[in-house]
Protein backbone atom coordinates (compact mmCIF):
# COMPACT_ATOMS: atom_id res chain seq x y z
CA UNK A 1 0.00 0.00 0.00
CA UNK A 2 1.45 3.41 -0.93
CA UNK A 3 3.07 5.22 2.02
CA UNK A 4 0.82 8.23 1.63
CA UNK A 5 -2.32 6.16 2.03
CA UNK A 6 -0.91 4.48 5.12
CA UNK A 7 -0.06 7.84 6.62
CA UNK A 8 -3.51 9.25 5.94
CA UNK A 9 -5.27 6.26 7.42
CA UNK A 10 -3.13 6.50 10.55
CA UNK A 11 -4.04 10.16 10.87
CA UNK A 12 -7.76 9.48 10.57
CA UNK A 13 -7.60 6.61 13.04
CA UNK A 14 -5.61 8.63 15.58
CA UNK A 15 -8.09 11.50 15.31
CA UNK A 16 -11.00 9.19 15.84
CA UNK A 17 -9.41 7.45 18.81
CA UNK A 18 -8.99 10.87 20.42
CA UNK A 19 -12.25 12.59 19.60
CA UNK A 20 -14.77 10.07 18.23
CA UNK A 21 -16.83 12.70 16.48
CA UNK A 22 -19.26 12.25 13.66
CA UNK A 23 -16.97 14.50 11.64
CA UNK A 24 -14.18 11.94 12.00
CA UNK A 25 -16.43 9.16 10.81
CA UNK A 26 -17.52 11.22 7.84
CA UNK A 27 -13.88 11.83 6.91
CA UNK A 28 -13.19 8.15 7.35
CA UNK A 29 -15.93 7.18 4.96
CA UNK A 30 -14.83 9.68 2.37
CA UNK A 31 -11.37 8.24 2.64
CA UNK A 32 -12.64 4.70 2.21
CA UNK A 33 -14.06 5.77 -1.14
CA UNK A 34 -10.52 6.61 -2.18
CA UNK A 35 -9.28 3.28 -0.91
CA UNK A 36 -11.86 1.43 -2.97
CA UNK A 37 -11.03 3.45 -6.05
CA UNK A 38 -7.36 2.62 -5.62
CA UNK A 39 -8.26 -1.06 -5.21
CA UNK A 40 -6.85 -1.30 -1.71
CA UNK A 41 -8.03 -4.68 -0.42
CA UNK A 42 -9.89 -4.92 2.90
CA UNK A 43 -7.22 -7.14 4.39
CA UNK A 44 -4.65 -4.43 3.71
CA UNK A 45 -6.79 -1.85 5.49
CA UNK A 46 -7.06 -4.06 8.55
CA UNK A 47 -3.31 -4.65 8.48
CA UNK A 48 -2.70 -0.91 8.61
CA UNK A 49 -5.27 -0.60 11.34
CA UNK A 50 -3.51 -3.25 13.38
CA UNK A 51 -0.08 -1.67 12.79
CA UNK A 52 -1.34 1.75 13.86
CA UNK A 53 -2.87 0.32 17.02
CA UNK A 54 0.41 -1.41 17.77
CA UNK A 55 2.11 1.96 17.53
CA UNK A 56 -0.34 3.85 19.70
CA UNK A 57 -1.13 1.13 22.22
CA UNK A 58 1.79 -1.28 22.30
CA UNK A 59 0.74 -2.50 25.74
CA UNK A 60 -2.47 -4.11 24.49
CA UNK A 61 -2.63 -7.85 25.19
CA UNK A 62 -1.47 -10.42 22.62
CA UNK A 63 -5.04 -11.64 22.26
CA UNK A 64 -6.01 -8.38 20.59
CA UNK A 65 -3.28 -8.72 17.91
CA UNK A 66 -4.18 -12.37 17.38
CA UNK A 67 -7.80 -11.49 16.84
CA UNK A 68 -6.72 -9.08 14.13
CA UNK A 69 -4.81 -11.83 12.39
CA UNK A 70 -7.99 -13.86 12.19
CA UNK A 71 -9.87 -10.87 10.88
CA UNK A 72 -7.27 -10.31 8.16
CA UNK A 73 -7.56 -13.93 7.12
CA UNK A 74 -11.34 -13.61 6.83
CA UNK A 75 -11.21 -10.36 4.91
CA UNK A 76 -9.02 -11.78 2.17
CA UNK A 77 -12.00 -13.55 0.65
CA UNK A 78 -14.15 -10.49 0.86
CA UNK A 79 -11.46 -8.69 -1.05
CA UNK A 80 -11.43 -11.39 -3.73
CA UNK A 81 -15.21 -11.31 -4.02
CA UNK A 82 -15.15 -7.56 -4.45
CA UNK A 83 -12.46 -7.75 -7.11
CA UNK A 84 -14.45 -10.35 -9.00
CA UNK A 85 -17.53 -8.20 -8.76
CA UNK A 86 -15.69 -5.20 -10.23
CA UNK A 87 -14.39 -7.33 -13.04
CA UNK A 88 -17.87 -8.64 -13.83
CA UNK A 89 -19.28 -5.11 -13.89
CA UNK A 90 -16.67 -4.18 -16.42
CA UNK A 91 -17.54 -7.19 -18.56
CA UNK A 92 -21.18 -6.27 -18.37
CA UNK A 93 -20.41 -2.79 -19.67
CA UNK A 94 -18.55 -4.27 -22.60
CA UNK A 95 -21.42 -6.60 -23.37
CA UNK A 96 -23.82 -3.68 -23.36
CA UNK A 97 -21.75 -1.95 -25.98
CA UNK A 98 -21.79 -5.05 -28.15
CA UNK A 99 -25.51 -5.42 -27.74
CA UNK A 100 -26.07 -1.83 -28.75
CA UNK A 101 -24.06 -2.50 -31.86
CA UNK A 102 -25.99 -5.66 -32.62
CA UNK A 103 -29.30 -3.89 -32.08
CA UNK A 104 -28.23 -1.19 -34.51
CA UNK A 105 -27.26 -3.73 -37.10
CA UNK A 106 -30.56 -5.47 -36.60
CA UNK A 107 -32.44 -2.24 -37.04
CA UNK A 108 -30.69 -1.43 -40.27
CA UNK A 109 -30.73 -4.92 -41.72
CA UNK A 110 -34.34 -5.64 -41.01
CA UNK A 111 -35.81 -2.29 -41.98
CA UNK A 112 -39.00 -2.43 -43.97
CA UNK A 113 -41.10 0.33 -45.50
CA UNK A 114 -44.78 0.70 -44.80
CA UNK A 115 -46.56 0.50 -48.16
CA UNK A 116 -48.87 3.25 -49.35
CA UNK A 117 -51.83 2.09 -51.40
CA UNK A 118 -55.19 3.60 -52.21
CA UNK A 119 -57.83 3.41 -49.52
CA UNK A 120 -55.74 1.56 -46.94
CA UNK A 121 -54.32 2.93 -43.72
CA UNK A 122 -51.55 0.97 -42.05
CA UNK A 123 -50.63 1.43 -38.40
CA UNK A 124 -47.67 -0.28 -36.82
CA UNK A 125 -45.96 -0.51 -33.46
CA UNK A 126 -43.24 -2.96 -32.49
CA UNK A 127 -41.40 -2.63 -29.19
CA UNK A 128 -38.80 -5.11 -27.97
CA UNK A 129 -38.93 -6.26 -24.35
CA UNK A 130 -35.14 -6.12 -24.16
CA UNK A 131 -32.45 -4.89 -26.50
CA UNK A 132 -33.10 -7.17 -29.45
CA UNK A 133 -36.54 -7.55 -30.93
CA UNK A 134 -37.80 -11.11 -31.37
CA UNK A 135 -40.79 -9.95 -33.37
CA UNK A 136 -40.41 -9.22 -37.02
CA UNK A 137 -42.52 -7.29 -39.52
CA UNK A 138 -41.93 -7.37 -43.26
CA UNK A 139 -44.00 -5.54 -45.83
CA UNK A 140 -44.31 -6.69 -49.40
CA UNK A 141 -46.09 -4.42 -51.83
CA UNK A 142 -46.28 -3.36 -55.48
CA UNK A 143 -47.49 0.03 -54.21
CA UNK A 144 -50.52 -0.08 -56.48
CA UNK A 145 -52.75 -3.05 -55.95
CA UNK A 146 -51.28 -5.28 -53.29
CA UNK A 147 -50.06 -4.64 -49.76
CA UNK A 148 -48.83 -7.66 -47.87
CA UNK A 149 -47.47 -7.98 -44.37
CA UNK A 150 -45.63 -10.76 -42.60
CA UNK A 151 -45.80 -10.67 -38.81
CA UNK A 152 -43.45 -13.16 -37.22
CA UNK A 153 -42.52 -14.07 -33.69
CA UNK A 154 -39.30 -15.94 -33.18
CA UNK A 155 -39.69 -18.37 -30.34
CA UNK A 156 -36.87 -17.67 -27.97
CA UNK A 157 -35.47 -14.26 -27.17
CA UNK A 158 -32.44 -12.12 -27.65
CA UNK A 159 -29.48 -12.61 -29.90
CA UNK A 160 -30.17 -16.08 -31.40
CA UNK A 161 -33.75 -15.08 -32.16
CA UNK A 162 -32.63 -11.98 -33.98
CA UNK A 163 -30.19 -13.94 -36.11
CA UNK A 164 -33.04 -16.28 -36.94
CA UNK A 165 -34.95 -13.34 -38.35
CA UNK A 166 -32.39 -12.62 -41.00
CA UNK A 167 -33.45 -15.90 -42.50
CA UNK A 168 -37.01 -14.70 -42.85
CA UNK A 169 -35.84 -11.45 -44.34
CA UNK A 170 -33.72 -13.08 -46.97
CA UNK A 171 -36.49 -15.55 -47.71
CA UNK A 172 -38.98 -12.74 -48.18
CA UNK A 173 -36.48 -10.73 -50.20
CA UNK A 174 -36.11 -13.72 -52.49
CA UNK A 175 -39.86 -13.88 -53.06
CA UNK A 176 -40.37 -10.28 -54.15
CA UNK A 177 -43.87 -11.06 -55.36
CA UNK A 178 -46.56 -8.89 -53.85
CA UNK A 179 -49.24 -11.02 -55.44
CA UNK A 180 -47.92 -14.27 -53.91
CA UNK A 181 -50.49 -16.27 -52.01
CA UNK A 182 -50.03 -16.34 -48.24
CA UNK A 183 -49.95 -20.12 -48.12
CA UNK A 184 -47.10 -20.16 -50.60
CA UNK A 185 -45.17 -17.50 -48.71
CA UNK A 186 -45.38 -19.54 -45.52
CA UNK A 187 -44.32 -22.68 -47.32
CA UNK A 188 -41.19 -21.02 -48.69
CA UNK A 189 -40.17 -19.59 -45.35
CA UNK A 190 -40.90 -22.86 -43.57
CA UNK A 191 -38.49 -24.77 -45.78
CA UNK A 192 -35.69 -22.29 -45.15
CA UNK A 193 -36.25 -22.22 -41.42
CA UNK A 194 -36.60 -25.97 -40.99
CA UNK A 195 -33.27 -26.56 -42.67
CA UNK A 196 -31.27 -23.92 -40.89
CA UNK A 197 -32.49 -23.52 -37.40
CA UNK A 198 -31.70 -25.17 -34.03
CA UNK A 199 -33.94 -27.88 -32.69
CA UNK A 200 -35.54 -25.62 -30.15
CA UNK A 201 -36.01 -22.52 -32.27
CA UNK A 202 -39.29 -22.01 -34.06
CA UNK A 203 -41.09 -19.19 -35.69
CA UNK A 204 -44.75 -18.36 -35.68
CA UNK A 205 -45.79 -16.27 -38.66
CA UNK A 206 -48.89 -14.67 -40.08
CA UNK A 207 -48.99 -13.48 -43.66
CA UNK A 208 -51.79 -11.33 -45.00
CA UNK A 209 -52.28 -9.61 -48.32
CA UNK A 210 -54.76 -6.85 -49.11
CA UNK A 211 -55.89 -6.55 -52.69
CA UNK A 212 -57.02 -2.99 -53.44
CA UNK A 213 -59.09 -3.64 -56.55
CA UNK A 214 -61.22 -6.30 -54.90
CA UNK A 215 -61.00 -5.04 -51.31
CA UNK A 216 -60.14 -8.53 -50.21
CA UNK A 217 -57.78 -9.50 -47.42
CA UNK A 218 -56.27 -12.96 -47.88
CA UNK A 219 -54.34 -14.65 -45.10
CA UNK A 220 -52.67 -17.78 -43.78
CA UNK A 221 -50.96 -18.51 -40.52
CA UNK A 222 -48.21 -20.76 -39.22
CA UNK A 223 -48.91 -21.29 -35.53
CA UNK A 224 -49.38 -17.58 -34.95
CA UNK A 225 -51.83 -15.59 -32.81
CA UNK A 226 -55.08 -15.31 -34.78
CA UNK A 227 -55.64 -11.89 -36.26
CA UNK A 228 -58.77 -9.96 -35.37
CA UNK A 229 -61.24 -8.65 -37.89
CA UNK A 230 -63.41 -5.67 -37.02
CA UNK A 231 -66.65 -5.41 -38.91
CA UNK A 232 -67.61 -1.71 -38.81
CA UNK A 233 -71.24 -2.23 -39.82
CA UNK A 234 -71.91 -4.86 -37.18
CA UNK A 235 -69.57 -3.22 -34.67
CA UNK A 236 -68.11 -6.64 -33.85
CA UNK A 237 -64.75 -8.37 -33.62
CA UNK A 238 -64.12 -11.87 -34.89
CA UNK A 239 -61.01 -14.02 -34.98
CA UNK A 240 -59.45 -14.81 -38.35
CA UNK A 241 -58.67 -18.48 -37.94
CA UNK A 242 -56.57 -20.59 -40.22
CA UNK A 243 -54.87 -23.87 -39.49
CA UNK A 244 -51.14 -24.10 -39.86
CA UNK A 245 -48.19 -25.49 -37.92
CA UNK A 246 -45.33 -23.37 -36.55
CA UNK A 247 -42.50 -22.84 -39.01
CA UNK A 248 -39.47 -25.05 -38.61
CA UNK A 249 -41.09 -28.10 -37.04
CA UNK A 250 -41.60 -30.27 -40.12
CA UNK A 251 -40.04 -29.89 -43.55
CA UNK A 252 -43.26 -30.14 -45.50
CA UNK A 253 -46.36 -28.50 -44.09
CA UNK A 254 -49.51 -27.11 -45.58
CA UNK A 255 -51.30 -23.97 -44.58
CA UNK A 256 -55.00 -23.14 -44.76
CA UNK A 257 -55.72 -19.95 -46.63
CA UNK A 258 -58.84 -17.78 -46.20
CA UNK A 259 -60.11 -14.46 -47.41
CA UNK A 260 -62.38 -11.79 -46.03
CA UNK A 261 -64.02 -8.88 -47.81
CA UNK A 262 -63.33 -5.48 -46.29
CA UNK A 263 -65.80 -2.57 -46.29
CA UNK A 264 -65.03 1.01 -45.43
CA UNK A 265 -64.24 1.34 -41.76
CA UNK A 266 -63.33 -2.35 -41.37
CA UNK A 267 -59.92 -3.25 -40.11
CA UNK A 268 -57.64 -6.21 -39.50
CA UNK A 269 -55.58 -6.34 -36.31
CA UNK A 270 -52.45 -8.46 -36.40
CA UNK A 271 -50.27 -9.02 -33.36
CA UNK A 272 -47.76 -11.22 -31.61
CA UNK A 273 -48.25 -12.90 -28.25
CA UNK A 274 -46.56 -9.97 -26.56
CA UNK A 275 -49.99 -8.36 -26.84
CA UNK A 276 -52.14 -11.28 -25.81
CA UNK A 277 -49.88 -12.33 -22.95
CA UNK A 278 -49.92 -8.98 -21.17
CA UNK A 279 -50.03 -9.48 -17.44
CA UNK A 280 -50.66 -7.41 -14.37
CA UNK A 281 -50.31 -8.52 -10.74
CA UNK A 282 -53.84 -9.83 -10.86
CA UNK A 283 -53.29 -12.01 -13.88
CA UNK A 284 -53.57 -11.94 -17.63
CA UNK A 285 -55.18 -8.96 -19.34
CA UNK A 286 -58.20 -10.54 -21.03
CA UNK A 287 -58.58 -10.25 -24.81
CA UNK A 288 -61.91 -8.46 -24.24
CA UNK A 289 -59.97 -5.63 -22.60
CA UNK A 290 -57.77 -5.22 -25.65
CA UNK A 291 -60.76 -5.44 -27.98
CA UNK A 292 -62.80 -2.85 -26.13
CA UNK A 293 -59.74 -0.60 -26.13
CA UNK A 294 -59.45 -0.87 -29.90
CA UNK A 295 -63.21 -0.46 -30.26
CA UNK A 296 -63.14 2.83 -28.40
CA UNK A 297 -60.55 4.09 -30.91
CA UNK A 298 -62.22 2.68 -34.02
CA UNK A 299 -62.75 6.03 -35.73
CA UNK A 300 -59.14 7.08 -35.39
CA UNK A 301 -56.46 6.64 -38.03
CA UNK A 302 -54.73 3.26 -37.91
CA UNK A 303 -51.47 4.61 -36.49
CA UNK A 304 -53.30 6.45 -33.71
CA UNK A 305 -55.11 3.27 -32.74
CA UNK A 306 -51.94 1.19 -32.43
CA UNK A 307 -50.04 3.93 -30.60
CA UNK A 308 -52.79 4.35 -28.04
CA UNK A 309 -53.34 0.65 -27.51
CA UNK A 310 -49.62 0.27 -26.86
CA UNK A 311 -49.53 3.15 -24.41
CA UNK A 312 -52.54 1.85 -22.49
CA UNK A 313 -51.24 -1.71 -22.23
CA UNK A 314 -47.80 -0.46 -21.28
CA UNK A 315 -49.35 1.57 -18.48
CA UNK A 316 -51.42 -1.37 -17.28
CA UNK A 317 -48.25 -3.42 -16.99
CA UNK A 318 -46.45 -0.74 -15.03
CA UNK A 319 -44.20 0.13 -17.95
CA UNK A 320 -42.63 -3.30 -17.99
CA UNK A 321 -42.81 -5.51 -21.04
CA UNK A 322 -42.65 -9.24 -20.56
CA UNK A 323 -42.39 -10.01 -24.23
CA UNK A 324 -41.79 -8.14 -27.48
CA UNK A 325 -44.94 -6.23 -28.38
CA UNK A 326 -46.07 -6.00 -31.98
CA UNK A 327 -49.34 -4.67 -33.33
CA UNK A 328 -50.24 -3.96 -36.97
CA UNK A 329 -53.55 -2.63 -38.25
CA UNK A 330 -54.79 -2.56 -41.85
CA UNK A 331 -57.76 -0.22 -42.02
CA UNK A 332 -59.92 0.31 -45.09
CA UNK A 333 -60.71 3.98 -45.34
CA UNK A 334 -62.38 4.18 -48.73
CA UNK B 1 -40.09 -24.34 -11.97
CA UNK B 2 -39.63 -27.83 -10.69
CA UNK B 3 -39.45 -31.12 -12.52
CA UNK B 4 -39.53 -34.68 -11.27
CA UNK B 5 -38.57 -37.57 -13.52
CA UNK B 6 -40.02 -40.99 -12.80
CA UNK B 7 -38.74 -43.72 -15.05
CA UNK B 8 -39.33 -47.41 -15.52
CA UNK B 9 -36.37 -48.22 -17.68
CA UNK B 10 -37.27 -51.85 -18.36
CA UNK B 11 -40.55 -50.74 -19.87
CA UNK B 12 -39.11 -47.65 -21.60
CA UNK B 13 -41.52 -45.41 -19.73
CA UNK B 14 -40.67 -41.98 -18.40
CA UNK B 15 -43.05 -39.61 -16.65
CA UNK B 16 -41.98 -36.04 -16.04
CA UNK B 17 -44.04 -34.08 -13.54
CA UNK B 18 -43.51 -30.41 -14.23
CA UNK B 19 -44.69 -27.50 -12.10
CA UNK B 20 -44.29 -23.78 -11.78
CA UNK B 21 -43.46 -21.30 -14.52
CA UNK B 22 -41.59 -22.23 -17.66
CA UNK B 23 -39.99 -19.17 -19.20
CA UNK B 24 -36.71 -17.98 -20.62
CA UNK B 25 -35.10 -18.38 -17.19
CA UNK B 26 -36.31 -21.83 -16.26
CA UNK B 27 -36.62 -23.42 -19.71
CA UNK B 28 -32.90 -24.34 -19.92
CA UNK B 29 -33.27 -26.37 -16.73
CA UNK B 30 -36.23 -28.21 -18.21
CA UNK B 31 -34.33 -28.86 -21.42
CA UNK B 32 -31.35 -30.29 -19.54
CA UNK B 33 -33.56 -32.68 -17.63
CA UNK B 34 -35.42 -33.83 -20.74
CA UNK B 35 -32.21 -34.26 -22.66
CA UNK B 36 -31.18 -36.97 -20.23
CA UNK B 37 -33.92 -39.27 -21.52
CA UNK B 38 -34.70 -38.19 -25.06
CA UNK B 39 -32.14 -40.49 -26.68
CA UNK B 40 -33.75 -43.69 -25.32
CA UNK B 41 -35.16 -45.84 -28.12
CA UNK B 42 -38.91 -46.54 -28.29
CA UNK B 43 -39.54 -44.26 -25.35
CA UNK B 44 -43.04 -43.67 -23.98
CA UNK B 45 -42.81 -40.25 -22.39
CA UNK B 46 -45.51 -38.42 -20.51
CA UNK B 47 -45.18 -34.76 -19.54
CA UNK B 48 -47.59 -34.13 -16.68
CA UNK B 49 -48.25 -30.41 -16.61
CA UNK B 50 -51.23 -29.74 -14.37
CA UNK B 51 -49.05 -27.79 -11.94
CA UNK B 52 -47.60 -25.57 -14.65
CA UNK B 53 -48.95 -22.09 -13.98
CA UNK B 54 -47.38 -20.36 -16.96
CA UNK B 55 -45.46 -21.26 -20.07
CA UNK B 56 -44.19 -18.97 -22.78
CA UNK B 57 -42.70 -19.62 -26.17
CA UNK B 58 -39.30 -20.65 -24.79
CA UNK B 59 -40.96 -23.46 -22.85
CA UNK B 60 -42.82 -24.40 -26.00
CA UNK B 61 -39.51 -24.61 -27.85
CA UNK B 62 -38.09 -27.01 -25.28
CA UNK B 63 -41.12 -29.28 -25.46
CA UNK B 64 -41.15 -29.34 -29.25
CA UNK B 65 -37.43 -30.12 -29.36
CA UNK B 66 -38.04 -33.00 -26.93
CA UNK B 67 -40.95 -34.17 -29.08
CA UNK B 68 -38.86 -34.13 -32.24
CA UNK B 69 -36.01 -36.03 -30.63
CA UNK B 70 -38.18 -38.70 -29.03
CA UNK B 71 -40.01 -39.26 -32.32
CA UNK B 72 -36.71 -39.54 -34.15
CA UNK B 73 -35.89 -42.47 -31.83
CA UNK B 74 -39.24 -44.13 -32.52
CA UNK B 75 -40.74 -42.96 -29.27
CA UNK B 76 -43.98 -41.24 -28.33
CA UNK B 77 -44.71 -38.14 -26.26
CA UNK B 78 -47.96 -37.47 -24.44
CA UNK B 79 -48.84 -34.23 -22.69
CA UNK B 80 -51.32 -34.37 -19.83
CA UNK B 81 -52.98 -31.95 -17.46
CA UNK B 82 -52.81 -28.90 -19.74
CA UNK B 83 -54.80 -25.94 -18.50
CA UNK B 84 -57.18 -24.28 -21.00
CA UNK B 85 -54.66 -21.48 -21.53
CA UNK B 86 -51.83 -23.89 -22.28
CA UNK B 87 -54.09 -25.97 -24.51
CA UNK B 88 -54.88 -22.83 -26.49
CA UNK B 89 -51.19 -22.18 -26.97
CA UNK B 90 -50.72 -25.65 -28.43
CA UNK B 91 -53.84 -25.28 -30.60
CA UNK B 92 -52.83 -21.93 -32.06
CA UNK B 93 -49.36 -23.14 -32.92
CA UNK B 94 -50.80 -26.17 -34.66
CA UNK B 95 -48.86 -28.43 -32.31
CA UNK B 96 -52.13 -29.67 -30.87
CA UNK B 97 -52.67 -31.46 -34.16
CA UNK B 98 -49.38 -33.30 -34.24
CA UNK B 99 -48.90 -34.00 -30.53
CA UNK B 100 -50.82 -36.28 -28.20
CA UNK B 101 -52.53 -34.00 -25.71
CA UNK B 102 -54.90 -34.72 -22.83
CA UNK B 103 -56.54 -31.74 -21.19
CA UNK B 104 -57.37 -31.05 -17.55
CA UNK B 105 -61.04 -31.85 -17.94
CA UNK B 106 -62.07 -35.45 -18.23
CA UNK B 107 -61.78 -36.69 -21.75
CA UNK B 108 -59.79 -38.88 -24.00
CA UNK B 109 -56.58 -37.87 -25.68
CA UNK B 110 -56.56 -35.92 -28.89
CA UNK B 111 -54.10 -36.88 -31.52
CA UNK C 1 16.55 -24.67 -7.57
CA UNK C 2 15.87 -23.16 -4.17
CA UNK C 3 14.81 -24.90 -1.01
CA UNK C 4 11.73 -27.04 -1.69
CA UNK C 5 9.27 -28.65 0.66
CA UNK C 6 6.04 -30.43 -0.08
CA UNK C 7 2.80 -31.89 1.24
CA UNK C 8 0.82 -34.75 -0.29
CA UNK C 9 -2.84 -33.89 -0.63
CA UNK C 10 -5.17 -36.81 0.01
CA UNK C 11 -7.53 -35.82 2.81
CA UNK C 12 -9.07 -32.53 3.83
CA UNK C 13 -6.63 -32.35 6.75
CA UNK C 14 -3.79 -32.22 4.25
CA UNK C 15 -5.11 -28.89 3.07
CA UNK C 16 -4.46 -27.52 6.56
CA UNK C 17 -0.97 -29.04 6.54
CA UNK C 18 -0.24 -27.40 3.20
CA UNK C 19 -1.45 -24.05 4.56
CA UNK C 20 0.80 -24.40 7.59
CA UNK C 21 3.79 -25.22 5.43
CA UNK C 22 3.05 -22.29 3.16
CA UNK C 23 2.70 -19.82 5.99
CA UNK C 24 5.91 -21.00 7.64
CA UNK C 25 7.86 -20.78 4.40
CA UNK C 26 6.44 -17.35 3.62
CA UNK C 27 7.45 -16.13 7.06
CA UNK C 28 10.97 -17.58 6.68
CA UNK C 29 11.41 -15.91 3.29
CA UNK C 30 10.42 -12.61 4.87
CA UNK C 31 6.88 -11.83 3.71
CA UNK C 32 4.73 -9.52 5.88
CA UNK C 33 1.60 -10.69 7.68
CA UNK C 34 -0.86 -9.81 4.97
CA UNK C 35 1.18 -11.45 2.22
CA UNK C 36 1.67 -14.52 4.38
CA UNK C 37 -2.11 -14.72 4.64
CA UNK C 38 -2.53 -14.27 0.89
CA UNK C 39 -0.02 -16.94 0.00
CA UNK C 40 -1.69 -19.26 2.48
CA UNK C 41 -5.10 -18.53 0.96
CA UNK C 42 -3.78 -19.27 -2.52
CA UNK C 43 -2.33 -22.58 -1.34
CA UNK C 44 -5.62 -23.36 0.38
CA UNK C 45 -7.53 -22.77 -2.84
CA UNK C 46 -5.18 -24.89 -4.95
CA UNK C 47 -5.01 -27.72 -2.41
CA UNK C 48 -8.77 -27.72 -2.11
CA UNK C 49 -9.15 -28.06 -5.86
CA UNK C 50 -6.83 -31.06 -5.84
CA UNK C 51 -8.79 -32.60 -3.00
CA UNK C 52 -12.19 -31.98 -4.60
CA UNK C 53 -11.50 -32.73 -8.26
CA UNK C 54 -8.35 -34.82 -8.56
CA UNK C 55 -8.63 -36.77 -5.34
CA UNK C 56 -4.89 -36.89 -4.92
CA UNK C 57 -1.98 -34.58 -5.62
CA UNK C 58 0.88 -32.54 -4.20
CA UNK C 59 1.61 -29.00 -3.08
CA UNK C 60 5.26 -27.96 -3.30
CA UNK C 61 6.66 -24.70 -1.96
CA UNK C 62 9.91 -23.42 -3.38
CA UNK C 63 11.93 -20.46 -2.11
CA UNK C 64 13.21 -18.33 -4.96
CA UNK C 65 15.45 -15.34 -5.45
CA UNK C 66 16.39 -13.11 -8.33
CA UNK C 67 18.62 -10.06 -8.39
CA UNK C 68 18.42 -9.48 -4.67
CA UNK C 69 14.63 -10.01 -4.40
CA UNK C 70 13.15 -12.97 -2.62
CA UNK C 71 9.94 -14.84 -3.19
CA UNK C 72 8.02 -18.07 -3.17
CA UNK C 73 6.63 -20.40 -5.82
CA UNK C 74 3.70 -22.68 -5.18
CA UNK C 75 3.50 -25.76 -7.39
CA UNK C 76 0.19 -27.59 -7.26
CA UNK C 77 0.20 -30.84 -9.22
CA UNK C 78 -2.10 -33.80 -9.64
CA UNK C 79 -2.81 -36.73 -11.95
CA UNK C 80 -6.49 -36.05 -12.00
CA UNK C 81 -8.96 -35.63 -14.87
CA UNK C 82 -7.43 -32.41 -16.11
CA UNK C 83 -9.39 -29.28 -17.02
CA UNK C 84 -11.33 -29.54 -20.31
CA UNK C 85 -12.22 -25.86 -20.68
CA UNK C 86 -9.43 -23.74 -19.22
CA UNK C 87 -10.86 -20.46 -20.49
CA UNK C 88 -14.10 -21.04 -18.66
CA UNK C 89 -12.30 -21.89 -15.44
CA UNK C 90 -10.27 -18.68 -15.67
CA UNK C 91 -13.36 -16.51 -16.03
CA UNK C 92 -14.88 -14.47 -13.26
CA UNK C 93 -18.28 -15.64 -12.20
CA UNK C 94 -17.69 -19.27 -13.21
CA UNK C 95 -19.83 -21.58 -11.14
CA UNK C 96 -17.30 -23.02 -8.70
CA UNK C 97 -16.38 -19.56 -7.49
CA UNK C 98 -19.53 -17.80 -8.72
CA UNK C 99 -19.42 -14.44 -7.01
CA UNK C 100 -17.46 -15.74 -4.04
CA UNK C 101 -14.26 -14.47 -5.54
CA UNK C 102 -12.30 -17.69 -5.25
CA UNK C 103 -11.30 -20.22 -7.88
CA UNK C 104 -8.46 -19.71 -10.36
CA UNK C 105 -9.17 -16.01 -10.90
CA UNK C 106 -8.85 -15.58 -7.12
CA UNK C 107 -5.48 -17.35 -6.98
CA UNK C 108 -4.30 -15.18 -9.87
CA UNK C 109 -5.26 -12.06 -7.92
CA UNK C 110 -3.50 -13.21 -4.76
CA UNK C 111 -0.19 -14.00 -6.44
CA UNK C 112 2.10 -12.15 -8.84
CA UNK C 113 2.51 -14.77 -11.57
CA UNK C 114 0.30 -17.66 -12.53
CA UNK C 115 0.83 -20.52 -14.98
CA UNK C 116 -1.47 -23.44 -15.65
CA UNK C 117 -0.78 -26.58 -17.66
CA UNK C 118 -3.31 -29.34 -18.03
CA UNK C 119 -3.88 -32.44 -20.12
CA UNK C 120 -7.33 -34.00 -20.09
CA UNK C 121 -7.07 -37.52 -18.68
CA UNK C 122 -3.55 -36.97 -17.39
CA UNK C 123 -3.54 -34.17 -14.84
CA UNK C 124 -2.81 -30.57 -14.02
CA UNK C 125 0.17 -28.50 -12.87
CA UNK C 126 -0.26 -24.97 -11.58
CA UNK C 127 2.65 -22.69 -10.69
CA UNK C 128 2.10 -19.42 -8.86
CA UNK C 129 4.79 -17.02 -7.70
CA UNK C 130 4.88 -14.12 -5.31
CA UNK C 131 7.73 -11.70 -4.66
CA UNK C 132 8.46 -9.56 -1.64
CA UNK C 133 7.67 -6.00 -2.60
Amino acid sequence: MPQEIERQYKEILREYMMRQTEQNLYEGQNFSRQLIQKNIAPDEVISIHKATLEEIYPELPMTVWNSFDLLIEMMIRYGLAHAEHQSLLQQQEELKVEMDLAANVQGTLLKTTVPVVEGLEIGLVSVPARRMNGDYIYFLSDHVNNAGVAVADVIGKGLPAALCMSMIKFGMDGLQDATADPEKVLDVINRIVEKSVNDDMFISMFYGRYNVAESIFTYATAGHEPALFYDAKKGEFSELHAKGLLLGVVAKASYEQHSVKMETGDFVVMMTDGVTECRTEEGFIEPEVVMSLIHSLRHEPAQTIVDNVYKELEKMQNFELRDDFTLVIFKKTS
Amino acid sequence: MNIQLISKEEENIVKAIIGGEIDAFTAPMLREKLETVQHMADLHAELEMSEVSYMDSTGLGVIVAFFKNVNANNGHVKLTGLSPRLKRLFDITGLGEIMDIETDDKGGSES
Amino acid sequence: MGYRSSVEILTEWDIVAARQLGRNEAKEVGFGTVDQARITTAISELARNIYLYAGKGKIEIERISEGGTFGITIIASDEGPGIPDVRKVMQDGFSTSGGLGAGMPGVKRLMDNFKLETVVGEGTVIKATKWIR
